[in-house]
């Protein structure tokens, strides 16, 4: 355990966990909403190809582009035609995008490209995979931030420097890149399957002015994302949000199709102020495999919260590299395995309970590891 | 493969790896080796400190075959052994003091599988979880008490691998009633069992105990608490013994915050963290 990582994962602990108990504490309706969400995202893992489906036709009806991909050569093309080459790219986070190499690719058709989550932008600085689902940066200290923002753009900051001096160098840097940015990218928290609408909860407004100030949104997310309606859309975001610690979230953005306006004669047109377009690219990667096992599907339920890493001794005690990322943690343990056919991660489970014991989606993650451990044994003695 | 060779050492010494099985059962004179109830070790208390040496064979598990038999020299420590046995006939005299009979399986004693399940190896549990209900069946047995996290857990899975498993389980600590605290002035701190806390529903029959005996305990949110409570680390040193050892030292460091005196309720945890710090079985400081 590197002395950084620890110090860092110490104060994320005592700055989030007796937080997020607080917060439990304080709303319990917020518990009613995660078994009420548990059972929608179930329905839908049951029989995903129907609600894949479903979500296509009812983005196309609100007048956004809808794709289906089943792995990251499909996702690269479609959005490399739609960025094209010499532009400035803002991402507002997308766990699913960097699963695609989708940041790189752009890189490397010729684009300018930005992430704008504070703790994914640093990541990205770094050159560094990402360690936590939610906070990607969490390795970092304060210090080793400032030394960070310093040496790779010449911010006038030190290691005295605090948490909100390092957010303002950063955000004065971003605003510029999110007004002259040609496309946004971000993922989602949700979809809903029955109005095509995406739905992201957010802190910083980065996701909100990547989805909403560039002209062109493409939104790239996995399947399992999809919930049969927008309520539970939006349960989805009130959830992960309390589960991660951040309860009120400041914001919670509804995209249906690109911007409208019906404000002459309540006729309802497209653009309108924000984007002329809007794209959903929903991925398979692996995601409609594992929800025919009715063990793996489970593992389909985790809404992002990452709320598990932080009680897991072994991502405790390692320094943020367990998994393969963007998946880190317990669940990244089976998410490795879903994604990139890679039981290794799983071995490392000690079955210590405690993330089944914090999951919102009550997913028995040692359970799945367990079974993921067996199929990795399997696959081992038949070489 | 791993699991096909702790299988064949499971059929050949009842065991996940070659022991004298007088080992297990020397703490044990006067009970009885036939009844409808049993206590049951699985060997566990007797050999945790093994788990150590063991660990560092497994990479060279698939050659270690040829010299299985060095295994038979293999032993805990004296001061380990007795310290087992001492806590395995405390056991036995508190369940007897609570009119629990029972009789002890001695060198037949087969081991629960617990290995096979904790590293994934699910076929071969299973096999040989069929063959240990069967020999249970065949002694007459219909209830099983377990002293150890690990084996009670690998015996209440046995229902998911056997059909119309039969068998009781419970915990010696369902059993207990009214220990007394040997130490009521120092304050102590409880490293919890996973197994026990977040598995098996027991965290609160041991913590009544505990607490009821008089014992000073102290807890901590981000320390003892019910998600928070760390692993001792024993799970994972078959696969990186090292980074069993660091899950081992970080937990002692936070525990130590709290108190410089730790009980654990299962034999693997006091193995893992024994080597950084103040630990007893909390059966040691009751009596």
């Amino acid at each position: 355990m590197s002395q950084d990582w620890e110090i860092a994962i110490q104060r994320t602990i005592n700055n989030n966990v007796p937080r997020v108990h607080k917060i439990l504490e304080n709303h319990k309706y917020i518990l009613d909403l995660a078994k009420k969400l548990r059972e929608a995202k179930m329905r839908v893992l049951s029989d995903l190809e129907t609600y894949v489906e479903q979500t296509l036709e009812a983005v196309k009806r609100t007048g956004g582009n809808a794709y289906f991909v089943n792995n990251a050569e499909e996702a690269k093309e479609i959005v490399g035609k739609i960025v094209g080459k010499g532009k400035i790219v803002v991402f507002g986070k997308s766990m699913v995008a960097y699963e695609l190499g989708i940041r790189k690719y752009l890189q490397q058709l010729g684009n300018e490209v930005w992430e704008t989550d504070l703790g994914e932008f640093l990541i990205q600085l770094a050159d560094e995979p990402p360690s936590h689902i939610i906070a990607p940066a969490v390795h970092m200290t304060k210090e080793r931030v400032a030394k960070l923002l310093k040496e790779k753009l010449g911010f006038d900051v030190s290691e005295s420097s605090s948490h909100e001096e390092l957010v303002q160098k950063v955000r004065e840097f971003l605003r510029n890149k999110f007004l002259s940015a040609n496309v946004g990218i971000t993922g989602a928290n949700a979809v809903a399957a029955d109005v095509g609408s995406i739905v992201l909860v957010e802190n910083e407004g980065n996701i909100r002015m990547s989805t909403v100030v560039p002209p062109v949104h493409i939104a790239i997310v996995g399947v399992e994302k999809i919930v049969p309606t927008l309520e539970d859309a939006l349960i989805e975001a009130l959830v992960q949000a309390a589960y991660a610690g951040l309860y009120p979230p400041t914001y919670i953005n509804v995209t249906s199709g690109p911007s409208s306006t019906g404000d002459i004669e309540m006729k309802r047109v497209s653009p309108a102020h924000g984007p002329k377009e809007f794209h959903l690219i929903l991925v398979d990667n692996g995601r409609l495999k594992a929800s025919k096992d009715p063990i793996l599907r489970e593992a389909l339920l985790c809404i992002r919260c990452g709320r598990c890493h932080l009680h897991c001794p072994i991502y405790r005690v390692l320094d943020g590299s367990w998994g393969d990322a963007p998946y880190s943690g317990p669940m990244g343990a089976m998410w490795s395995y879903i994604i990139y056919n890679d039981y290794k991660p799983a071995l490392y489970c000690t079955h210590s309970g405690n993330c089944k014991e914090v999951c919102p989606m009550k997913i028995n993650i040692p359970r799945v590891l367990e079974y993921i451990k067996y199929m990795g044994n399997k696959q081992r003695s038949d070489k | 493969m791993l699991g096909k060779l702790i299988y064949d050492y499971l059929q050949k010494y009842s065991f996940p790896y070659p022991i004298d099985k007088k080992i297990c059962s020397g703490w044990a004179k006067d009970l009885p080796s036939k009844g409808e109830t049993i206590l049951y070790t699985s060997c566990m208390y007797q050999t945790a400190s093994l788990s150590e040496v063991y660990s560092k064979f497994i990479p060279y598990a698939e050659k270690l075959s040829p010299l299985s038999f060095l295994g038979r020299f293999i032993k805990p420590s004296k001061d380990e052994i007795e310290r087992a046995y001492r806590i395995l006939n405390k056991i036995a005299q508190l369940l007897k003091r609570n009119g629990i009979n029972f009789a002890y399986l001695y060198e037949e004693e087969p081991y629960s599988g617990a290995i096979l399940l904790e590293l994934g190896y699910l076929d071969e549990f299973g096999q040989y979880a069929k063959s240990v209900y069967n020999f249970f069946k065949n002694k007459g047995i219909k209830r099983i008490i377990t002293v150890d996290p690990h084996t009670h857990n690998a015996l209440s899975r046995y229902n998911e691998f056997v059909e119309h498993f039969d068998l009781e389980i419970v915990s010696y600590l369902e059993l207990v009633k009214d220990v007394k605290g040997v130490n009521r002035e120092e304050t102590f701190v409880i490293h919890d069992s996973c197994l026990y806390s977040r598995f098996l529903n027991l965290r609160d029959v041991y913590r009544d105990l505990i607490n009821k005996s008089g014992i000073k305990i102290v807890e901590d949110e981000l320390i003892t608490g019910v998600d928070t409570s760390f692993c001792c680390g024993s799970p994972i040193k078959p696969i990186n013994p090292d980074l069993s050892d660091k899950i081992a030292k970080a937990r002692v460091e936070q525990l130590s915050k709290l108190s410089k005196n730790i009980i654990v309720v299962c034999p693997m945890c006091y193995a893992n963290l024994s080597k950084y710090g103040n630990v007893k079985d909390w059966i040691e400081v009751v009596e």
